[in-house]
C-alpha cells in the first residue's frame, strides 16, 4: 500500500521524525564499528600495552589480524576449535529449540482456546525474568549436592553424583537451550496464529490425517516463521559467553563469544578481540539477508 | 564525529606522560610482534633474560628504588579524611572483610565504594582509562614496573602509616620497593596443591612429585587450576624441576604449553580461582590452590564435621611459589587521605586479625606468629601446611614481573590454553 | 468403541500429547526460578540444602543481606533506574524513527531499516565491545557508568519499538488519518490525534519489552559499567556466582522479579486502560507484532 505519504502537507514531517533515530544508529552503531577497525589495525602502547587506535587506512598495521588469522587458518590452528564449536553448539542449540518451541507454539496458536491469554503470559514470563536468574537457578541445581542429582538418586536407592557443571558440552548446549527459547516461541506462535483455522479444518474434512495435515498444509505455511524464529534465536546466540562461564569452568568448551571476553580486557589483545568481533559480523551478515528478505517478504503478504 | 580522535601517538589524547616514555613508545614500535619473533628475540638458554630499555624488574638479587616522578606529588602530612567523601577500593573478591569496611566507614565518615575484578591483566587494563578514579588498589610486585613506569601510583607518606612497626622486619624495607615509596605489604601467601580425601584416594603429600596428580587421568573432571598465568605456567615449570619459574627459556615455553595442553585434554580442569567455594560444594576434589584458600575452605564446607577430609600440600623443601600481595595508593583516585588511613588500618594488630578471619590470608605481623594460627585453633591440624613461615621467603620462589617478550610469550600460550583450541 | 488404533487417527480427537508437551515446557522453563525464589529464604547459607525459612537475606543479616550490603541494594536500584531511563530514552526515539521511516520513500530510509533490522538479531557483543572501544579510546562525552550504560542500551534497544510499531502501522493503514483530514482536521492533528492513539497499545507494547530487556540486560552494561556503583543485578549475579554465592543473590534477583512483575503488570493495565472501549487489538498480539 505504498501510496501518498499521508495527508498532504506532512511530506516533510515524516523524515523530521525519522531523523534522530537515524542519527542515533548511525553515530553509535555503525561508527563505532570504524573504531573497531581502527583498534584491529593499530597497535599497542609500550608499557601498559593499551590498544592504540589507527585513523587512517593507509598507516593501518595487519600484525593483530594476521595473528587472528594465522590462528585460525595456519599451522597452529588454536582459535579454530572455538569457532567450529561455536557453530555446533549454536546449531544443535537452535534446533532444539525448535523442537520444543514449536509444538509448544503451536498447541497455544491452535488449542489453547480460553486460555490463550494467560499461557502466553506464561510463555512470555521468562523475558522478564532475568537471564542469570534463570542460569543461577539451574547452577544451583545441578550442583554436586544438588537438586537434579539428589532427584536421581530417587532417596538414596542411587548414589548419583554426576559433576554436570564440569566442562559438559552438553550442559551448555542445554543452558544455550533453556535460555534462549523463549525467543524462539513469540515469532512462532505469530507465525502459527496466522494460519487461518479454516484452511486446517479444510484438509481434514477432506480426509488428510493428523501427519498429512501438518506435512502437507501446516509446515509449509509455518516455514517462512520457522525460518525468521530461528535466526532470531541463533544470531544472538553466536556472541554468547556467560552461559559457558556459568555452566562450564573449563576452556574445553569455550566459544567465539569467550575468545572476545577473554581477550578484550588482556593488555596486549584488545586487537584481536576486534578480530572476532569482525568476525562475527561477516558470519551474521548472509543469514541477516536472509532474515531481512523474509521479513519484506511476510510484510508484502500480509499488506 | 563527536569527540577527538587521538593522532599517532602512542597513547590517547586524554593521558599525558613524560616525554621519556613518549620516546621510548616511538623507538620500540605500535606493533605487537608474532609469537616466532618473539621466541627468536628471546634468545636461548638465558635464564634471566634481558629486559628492554627502561624494563626495570625486581627481584630478591636486584632490588630496586623506585624513582619518584613529579606527575603525582605526596600528600601533605597531618590531614584527615573527609568525612562524606567516597574512598575507591579496586580488589579481588573476597579479599577484604566486610566487617572491617563497615567499621571503617563508622570511623572516618566516609563511604567505601568496593569493586571487583577477575584477574590482574583486567585490572590493569581499568586502571590505565584512569577514568574510574579508583583510590586503593592490591597488585603484586610481578606488575609493580608497570605500574611505577606508567606513573599511575602515589608516593606514599609514611607520616601517616604508623602501623609499619607491626610488619616482619624483611618486608618493611623489601627488595621490590626499597623505602616502600609506593607499597605496603598486604598478604602472604604460598601455592600449593589442596584436596578433599574423600573425593581423592592418593595420598598427594606422599607422592615422590605431587604436581604429577594434576595429570592423573584417574582424576579426569574432578581438577582445577588457578585462572593465573603466571601462577599456572610456573607450576607446570616446577612440576619439571625448573625453578627459575620467570625463565625466558623458549624451550622451557614450549614445554609449558604442551603439557598444559596436554592436562586440558586429558583431564579437562576447570581453570578458576573460586576454589574456596568450590572445593567445597564438591564441584572437583583436587585442584591448584592459594594457601588462604586453603585456610579458608572450612568456613565454606557444608557440613561442620567433615572438615577433616581437606588436606593442603607444599613442597617439604619449600620450594614452591611463595609471593605477597601489595597494596598502594593510585595517583588517579579523589581520596589519597582516607586512601593512606586505610592502608594505615590494615597494619593493624586488631583489624588484620578480622580480615585474615575472613579472607583466611595470613598478613605478615609480627603479632600474628603463623605457628600461633594452629595452636589457636585458627586453622585446623589437617592445613597446617597452608600456614607460611618467615622461613618460606627464604627458600621459596617469587612470581616476578616477566620482560615484555617473555610476557607476550606466556600469555600467548595461556591463551591458546584458554581458547580450547 | 473404535479401539485405541480408531483414537490415534482421530482426527478432531484433544490434543494430549501437545498439551502434555507444553505443561512440561511450562514446568521447566518456571520451576527452576521458582526454586532460586524459594532459597532466598533458606535460614542458612546453603543455596542447595534446606535449613529453614528465614528473611535473613532480604533485610535481617546486617552485613550480607540485601537491604545492608550496599553493594547489592545499589546494584537493585541502579538497575531499575537504568530500565527507566534508557525505556524513556528508546521509546520516543523509536517511535518516531518507525513513523517516519514508514512514511519517507528513499534510499537513506532504506539503509537505515536495514540496519535497524541488523541490530534486531546482531549479538549484543558487537554493540557492546564497539561502544567499550570508543569509550575508551575517545573523549567523548560517553563515559564508563551510568551514561555509556543507557547509551550502549538504547541502541541495542532501538530495534524494538520501531519494528513492533511499524508492524502496527501496516495494520492500521492510512485510511483512519485521511478519513480525519477529510472531516476537516489539519494534517498534524489527524498524525497526532488519530495515528498516535491508535498506536498507543503498541507502544505500551514495545515500552514493556524494552524496560524488562534492559534490566535483565547483561553484556552492554557489563563491559560499559565503571566501578561497582554502576554494576546492576546482572553483572553482581555473575560475578558473585563465581565467587561466593550466598542466598542473598537469590534474594536480589527475587526481588528484581518483583520489580519487574510489578512493571509488567502496570504495563498491561495501563495498556487495558487506553484500549478501554476497543474491541480489536486488545489481545496479546500486539506484543507479537513482530514480524
Amino acid at each position: 500500500m505504498a501510496e501518498a505519504a499521508g495527508p498532504r502537507g506532512t511530506r516533510w514531517l515524516w523524515p523530521l521524525l525519522a531523523l534522530p533515530g537515524m542519527v542515533w544508529i548511525g553515530l553509535l552503531f555503525i561508527a563505532p564499528l570504524y573504531v573497531v577497525l581502527a583498534i584491529l589495525f593499530g597497535g599497542v602502547d609500550p608499557i601498559l600495552r593499551q590498544p592504540v587506535p589507527v585513523w587512517n587506512p593507509v598507516d593501518w598495521d595487519t600484525t593483530q589480524f594476521r595473528y587472528v588469522w594465522d590462528h585460525v587458518v595456519g599451522p597452529q590452528p588454536f582459535f579454530r576449535a572455538a569457532l567450529v564449536r561455536t557453530v555446533v553448539y549454536v546449531g544443535l542449540a537452535s534446533l532444539l529449540c525448535l523442537l520444543v518451541a514449536y509444538p509448544v507454539a503451536y498447541f497455544t496458536a491452535r488449542f489453547a482456546g480460553r486460555w490463550k491469554g494467560p499461557l502466553l503470559f506464561a510463555l512470555i514470563a521468562p523475558f522478564w525474568i532475568s537471564y542469570m536468574m534463570r542460569m543461577l537457578a539451574w547452577v544451583n541445581l545441578l550442583q554436586a549436592d544438588g537438586l537434579l542429582n539428589r532427584t536421581l538418586s530417587a532417596g538414596g536407592l542411587f548414589d548419583v553424583h554426576t559433576h554436570w557443571l564440569n566442562g559438559r558440552p552438553s550442559t551448555v548446549v542445554l543452558g544455550l537451550v533453556y535460555g534462549y527459547v523463549p525467543y524462539m516461541i513469540l515469532p512462532l506462535f505469530a507465525g502459527l496464529d496466522r494460519i487461518p483455522a479454516a484452511t486446517l479444518e479444510a484438509a481434514r474434512d477432506l480426509g488428510a490425517s493428523r501427519w498429512e495435515t501438518f506435512r502437507r498444509v501446516t509446515w509449509p505455511l509455518s516455514r517462512p516463521a520457522v525460518v525468521v524464529s530461528l535466526l532470531v534465536t541463533s544470531l544472538p546466540m553466536l556472541g554468547d559467553y556467560f552461559t559457558n562461564d556459568l555452566l562450564s569452568g573449563s576452556p574445553n568448551t569455550s566459544m567465539i563469544g569467550n575468545l572476545i571476553n577473554n581477550s578484550v580486557l588482556t593488555p596486549g589483545q584488545t586487537g584481536q578481540a576486534g578480530a572476532f568481533v569482525m568476525l562475527i559480523l561477516l558470519v551474521s551478515v548472509i543469514p541477516m539477508l536472509i532474515y531481512v528478505r523474509s521479513t519484506r517478504a511476510g510484510t508484502d503478504v500480509q499488506s | 564525529m563527536a569527540g577527538e580522535p587521538a593522532r599517532r601517538a602512542p597513547f590517547t589524547g586524554r593521558t599525558a606522560l613524560a616525554r621519556r616514555t613518549v620516546l621510548r613508545a616511538a623507538l620500540a614500535g605500535a606493533a605487537a610482534p608474532g609469537l616466532a619473533s618473539l621466541l627468536s628475540a628471546c634468545g636461548g638458554g638465558s635464564s634471566t633474560g634481558s629486559p628492554s630499555a627502561g624494563e626495570t624488574i625486581p627481584a630478591p638479587d636486584n632490588p630496586v628504588r623506585w624513582p619518584i616522578s613529579d606527575a603525582n606529588e605526596m600528600i601533605a602530612s597531618g590531614l584527615t579524611p573527609e568525612r562524606g567523601s567516597t574512598l575507591r577500593i579496586y580488589n579481588y573478591a573476597s579479599y577484604l572483610s566486610p566487617r572491617f569496611l563497615k567499621d571503617f566507614e563508622e570511623k572516618y565518615g566516609v563511604e567505601i565504594r568496593l569493586s571487583t575484578f577477575n584477574d590482574a591483566d583486567e585490572a590493569l587494563t581499568k586502571i590505565a582509562s584512569k577514568e574510574l578514579a579508583f583510590d586503593v588498589y592490591f597488585p603484586s610486585y610481578d606488575s609493580l614496573g608497570r605500574l611505577v613506569q606508567a606513573e599511575l601510583l602515589r608516593p606514599l607518606n609514611h607520616d601517616y602509616l604508623t602501623n609499619t612497626g607491626n610488619l616482619w622486619p624483611r618486608l618493611r624495607d623489601p627488595w621490590y620497593d626499597r623505602g616502600s615509596r609506593y607499597t605496603i605489604p598486604y598478604t602472604i601467601y604460598s601455592t600449593g596443591i589442596g584436596w578433599r580425601t574423600d573425593m581423592v584416594q592418593t595420598d598427594v603429600a606422599g607422592m615422590s612429585n605431587p604436581y604429577d596428580v594434576l595429570w592423573d587421568t584417574d582424576y579426569a573432571n574432578n581438577t582445577a587450576i588457578l585462572d593465573d598465568w603466571h601462577t599456572a605456567m610456573a607450576m607446570v615449570l616446577l612440576r619439571n624441576g625448573i625453578f627459575d619459574i620467570n625463565t625466558t627459556d623458549p624451550q622451557h615455553i614450549a614445554m609449558v604449553r604442551e603439557q598444559l595442553l596436554d592436562m586440558r585434554h586429558t583431564m579437562s580442569p576447570s581453570v578458576t580461582i573460586g576454589m574456596y567455594t568450590e572445593l567445597p560444594a564438591g564441584k572437583y576434589g583436587l585442584a591448584q590452590m592459594w594457601s588462604g584458600d586453603a585456610i579458608n575452605l572450612p568456613y565454606y564446607m557444608p557440613d561442620k564435621a567433615s572438615v577433616d577430609v581437606l588436606r593442603f600440600w607444599f613442597p617439604e623443601d619449600g620450594r614452591g611459589e611463595v609471593d605477597n600481595d601489595l597494596s598502594v595508593v593510585l595517583a588517579q583516585g579523589k581520596n589519597p587521605v582516607a586512601a593512606h588511613f586505610f592502608l594505615n588500618d590494615l597494619l593493624d594488630d586488631k583489624i588484620a586479625e578480622t580480615n585474615f578471619g575472613y579472607t583466611g590470608y595470613q598478613p605478615p605481623l609480627l603479632q600474628f606468629t603463623p605457628e600461633k594460627l594452629v595452636a589457636d585453633g585458627y586453622v585446623p591440624e589437617n592445613l597446617a601446611s597452608a600456614v607460611v613461615l618467615e622461613k618460606d621467603f627464604d627458600r621459596g620462589v617469587p612470581l616476578l614481573q616477566l620482560p615484555a617478550a617473555a610476557d607476550a610469550a606466556y600469555h600467548q600460550v595461556w591463551q591458546e590454553f584458554k581458547a580450547g583450541g | 468403541m473404535r479401539g485405541l488404533f480408531g483414537w490415534w487417527r482421530d482426527p478432531w480427537r484433544r490434543p494430549w500429547g501437545l498439551l502434555l508437551v507444553t505443561v512440561l515446557y511450562l514446568a521447566w522453563s518456571l520451576l527452576p526460578v521458582l526454586v532460586a525464589a524459594l532459597f532466598s529464604f533458606n535460614a542458612g547459607r546453603s543455596r542447595t540444602t534446606w535449613q529453614g525459612f528465614s528473611m535473613r537475606w532480604y533485610y535481617g543479616d546486617p552485613l550480607r543481606s540485601v537491604w545492608h550490603d550496599a553493594s547489592l541494594h545499589t546494584a537493585l536500584t541502579h538497575t531499575l533506574w537504568l530500565g527507566v531511563v534508557a525505556t524513556a530514552v528508546t521509546i520516543p526515539l523509536g517511535v518516531a524513527m518507525a513513523l517516519g521511516l514508514d512514511r519517507w520513500r528513499g534510499p537513506l530510509p532504506a539503509g537505515a531499516n536495514l540496519a535497524v533490522l541488523v541490530s534486531f538479531v546482531l549479538p549484543e557483543i558487537l554493540i557492546a565491545v564497539s561502544l567499550l572501544f570508543v569509550v575508551t579510546v575517545l573523549t567523548t562525552p560517553l563515559k564508563l557508568g551510568t551514561s555509556g550504560q543507557v547509551i550502549g542500551l538504547v541502541t541495542y534497544q532501538l530495534s524494538y519499538p520501531v519494528v513492533i510499531v511499524r508492524a502496527r502501522l501496516l495494520t492500521i493503514g492510512r485510511d483512519y488519518e485521511e478519513a480525519a483530514v477529510d472531516l476537516g482536521a489539519s494534517p498534524f492533528g489527524a498524525v497526532r490525534r488519530v495515528l498516535l492513539r491508535m498506536l498507543v497499545p503498541a507502544i505500551f507494547a514495545s515500552a514493556v519489552l524494552v524496560f524488562a530487556d534492559v534490566i535483565d540486560d547483561f553484556v552492554i552494561v557489563r563491559y560499559l559499567s565503571g566501578d561497582s556503583s554502576t554494576e546492576p543485578v546482572s553483572v553482581k549475579v555473575y560475578d558473585t556466582a563465581r565467587a561466593a554465592p550466598t542466598p542473598a543473590l537469590n534474594a536480589l534477583t527475587t526481588l528484581l522479579l518483583l520489580a519487574s512483575l510489578l512493571a509488567v503488570v502496570i504495563g498491561f493495565l495501563a495498556y487495558r486502560w487506553f484500549t478501554r472501549g476497543e474491541k480489536e487489538g486488545r489481545g496479546l498480539d500486539v506484543f507479537t507484532g513482530e514480524a
